[in-house]
C-alpha cells in the first residue's frame, strides 16, 4: 500500500510536465489528420477501417520507439496535410468532408510524396502486421485475409532426439 | 566555552529533531492521500497514466468491472515504483501485459472469486505443474524438449526453455531451473480466459440455464505466446479433420475451438498413406482426440467438464436415452472402463469388438 502511494505520488509529479493528450506522443489534433488519412488509405467496408483497427495506435507508439527518426517527417506531413486541405475547403484535413479528403489525399501523394509514401507504409504495418504492435486490433486483418491465427498444428514433429546436425 | 558548543549541538539536533518529524508528517500524507487516490476510484486513478488508460477503459467494459484494479495486481513497491521508472523514462512496451510472475500470482486471486471453478481445475489435469510437464521421464526420454512446448504448457513463460528446465538431453535426470515454477500452473486461468475481455458481468442463472444452445462464455479465449495476446473463443478456428479419405463429422461447438487450440491435429507424417494421397490432417494424430465411430459428431464438453475435464458419469447424458444398444456402456472394453484398454473412447467403434458383424440394437429388434 505505501509503494503504491508512494509510486504514485512520484508518477503524479512525473504527468503533470506532460501534454494532456491521450497518445504518447501526437496530439489530438495531428491523430484526427492522421486518422482522416489513414482511413483514406483503409477505409471501412465489411472489416474496420485503418484507424478503427488501431493503426494510429501503432503508428503513436512507434513514433516513441523506433521510428523516432520520423518524427520530424510526420510533423511536417500533418502541417502539409492541413494545409492542403485548408486550400480546398478552407478547414484541416480531419474536419473536411470525405469528397474532399480523397482529393487532399491524392494532393499529397503529389506534393508531399515522400511523406505520403513513409505513412501508407507505416499505415499497412500497422494494419497487417502483428496486434502486438498496437495496430490489426483484434487480428482483424488477418481474419478479413482468411489466415488461420493461432495456426492449428499439433505438437512440433520436429525430431531433434538425433541431435542439431541429424 | 564547553557549554556554548553543548548548546549549539543541542540547536543542531533539535533542528535535525524538527525537519525529520516534519518531512515525516509530510510523507504520511502523501502516502494517505495517494493511497486514497488510486484505491478509492476503481481504475481512474490507474488511467491517470495515459499508457494505463485503454487497459483500464478495457477493465471497465468487461465482466470483471465491478472489481477494481487493486483487487487482482500487485501493490507491491518494487511493481509500482518499476511502474513509474518505466513511465517516466518514456521507454513504454508496445502492449501492456503481465509479466510471467504476475500471472502465478494472479491464479490465487482468482481463486479468491472463483472457489468452485478453481476446485474442479484443481483436481483436473490442465493444472499440470512446471515438475509435472517438463520433468517428465517418459516424455523428456522420448522427445527433447523446445521453445514450442511452451505453446500449451507455459505460455505466459517468457523465456527459452533452457532457462525452464535443464538439461534439455533425452538423458536426465531433468530439473526446474527457473525459481519459484516448478510448483506453478502451465495453463493457468490466463490460458483460457481473457480477464479483461469485453462483457457484463455474469451472473448464476445465465450460466446455468440458456435456450439458445451451449453457453459460450465471454470470456473463453486462447493466449497466444507468439503474439503475446488472447484470441477470443469466436475467432479461433474449427479444424476440418479426415479419417482417411472421409471428413469427419465436427461438433459446431464453438467452445472446442479453444481445444483444438493445442489438442490439434498435424500434417500426415511425410511417406504415410494420407501424405502421398493429399489426404489431410488425420483424427488422432499429434494431440488430436476428435471422436470417430460411435461418439463421431459429438462435442468435446459434451463428455468432458469445463474446468475440470472431468467425464465422471458423463455416459449417462447420451446413455441410455438417446443412444441404447442395450448394454451397460460405462462398462464396455474402453480407456472409460480401463485406461489400459486397446479401445480409445475417443475413437471407439462397434466393430472394434463385433468383429464378425455388428448385431441389431436390442430395441430396433423389438420394434421399439
Amino acid at each position: 500500500m505505501a509503494g503504491t502511494a508512494s509510486a504514485g505520488a512520484i508518477c503524479v509529479a512525473g504527468c503533470s510536465c506532460r501534454s494532456s493528450s491521450r497518445w504518447e506522443f501526437l496530439s489530438d489534433a495531428q491523430a484526427e489528420t492522421l486518422a482522416a488519412l489513414a482511413d483514406q488509405i483503409i477505409p471501412e467496408d465489411d472489416f474496420p477501417s485503418a484507424s478503427q483497427a488501431g493503426v494510429i495506435v501503432y503508428i503513436d507508439r512507434q513514433l516513441m520507439g523506433p521510428y523516432r527518426r520520423h518524427r520530424d517527417a510526420y510533423q511536417a506531413g500533418f502541417e502539409s496535410a492541413d494545409r492542403i486541405s485548408r486550400e480546398f475547403c478552407g478547414v484541416a484535413l480531419a474536419q473536411a468532408p470525405p469528397p474532399i479528403r480523397q482529393e487532399v489525399t491524392s494532393a499529397l501523394a503529389e506534393q508531399r510524396s515522400d511523406f505520403f509514401e513513409l505513412a501508407r507504409e507505416h499505415i499497412m504495418e500497422g494494419y497487417y502486421g502483428s496486434p502486438r504492435h498496437g495496430g490489426n486490433r483484434d487480428a482483424v486483418s488477418w481474419r478479413m485475409l482468411g489466415l488461420e491465427e493461432p495456426p492449428l498444428r499439433g505438437r512440433a514433429k520436429y525430431d531433434l532426439s538425433k541431435g542439431a546436425g541429424s | 566555552m564547553e557549554g556554548r558548543k553543548v548548546s549549539i549541538m543541542k540547536r543542531v539536533l533539535l533542528l535535525v529533531a524538527l525537519v525529520a518529524g516534519i518531512s515525516l508528517i509530510c510523507a504520511a500524507g502523501a502516502i494517505g492521500g495517494a493511497t486514497y487516490y488510486y484505491t478509492s476510484q476503481r481504475g481512474a486513478g490507474c488511467a491517470g497514466c495515459h499508457e494505463m488508460a485503454d487497459t483500464v477503459c478495457t477493465v471497465h467494459v468487461s465482466s470483471h468491472r465491478t472489481v477494481g484494479c487493486f483487487d487482482c495486481h500487485s501493490t507491491g513497491l518494487a511493481t509500482k515504483l518499476r511502474h513509474v521508472a518505466v513511465h517516466l523514462s518514456g521507454r513504454l512496451p508496445e502492449v501492456i501485459r503481465l509479466r510471467d510472475v504476475n500471472v502465478v500470482e494472479m491464479t490465487a486471486k482468482c481463486q479468491s472469486c472463483h472457489q468452485r471453478e478453481y476446485a474442479t481445475w484443481s483436481a483436473g489435469p490442465h493444472s499440470a505443474t512446471y515438475a509435472q510437464i517438463f520433468t517428465n521421464a517418459q516424455q523428456n526420454a522420448a522427445r527433447r524438449l523446445m521453445d514450442d512446448c511452451f505453446r500449451c504448457h507455459g505460455m505466459h513463460f517468457s523465456g527459452p526453455i533452457g532457462e525452464m528446465v535443464q538439461p534439455l538431453s533425452l538423458e536426465g535426470p531433468w530439473r526446474i531451473v527457473r525459481a519459484g515454477f516448478a510448483a506453478e500452473p502451465t495453463m493457468p486461468c490466463q490460458a483460457c480466459h481473457w480477464i479483461h475481455r469485453e462483457g457484463l458481468p455474469a451472473t448464476k442463472p445465465t450460466a446455468h440455464f440458456s435456450v439458445a444452445g451451449a453457453r459460450v462464455g465471454e470470456s473463453l479465449a486462447f493466449f497466444d505466446r507468439r503474439e503475446q495476446m488472447h484470441f477470443a473463443i469466436a475467432e479461433l478456428p474449427l479444424p476440418q479433420i479426415f479419417d482417411g479419405p472421409r471428413p469427419v463429422g465436427i461438433s459446431p461447438d464453438q467452445r472446442q475451438a479453444l481445444c483444438y487450440a493445442c489438442h490439434a491435429p498435424r500434417p500426415p507424417e511425410a511417406g504415410s498413406a494420407a501424405a502421398r494421397r493429399n489426404w489431410g490432417v488425420q483424427a488422432g494424430s499429434g494431440d488430436d482426440r476428435t471422436p470417430l465411430g460411435v461418439h463421431e459428431g459429438i462435442s468435446c464438453f459434451a463428455c468432458h467438464s469445463g474446468h475440470g475435464e472431468d467425464t465422471r458419469a458423463s455416459c449417462a447424458t447420451c446413455h441410455p436415452a438417446m443412444s441404447d444398444c442395450g448394454q451397460a456402456v460405462e462398462k464396455m472394453d474402453t480407456t472409460y472402463a480401463n485406461p489400459a484398454s486397446k479401445h480409445n473412447i475417443h475413437w471407439v467403434k462397434c466393430e472394434d469388438c463385433h468383429t464378425r458383424g455388428v448385431p441389431k440394437p436390442l430395441h430396433r429388434r423389438s420394434g421399439l
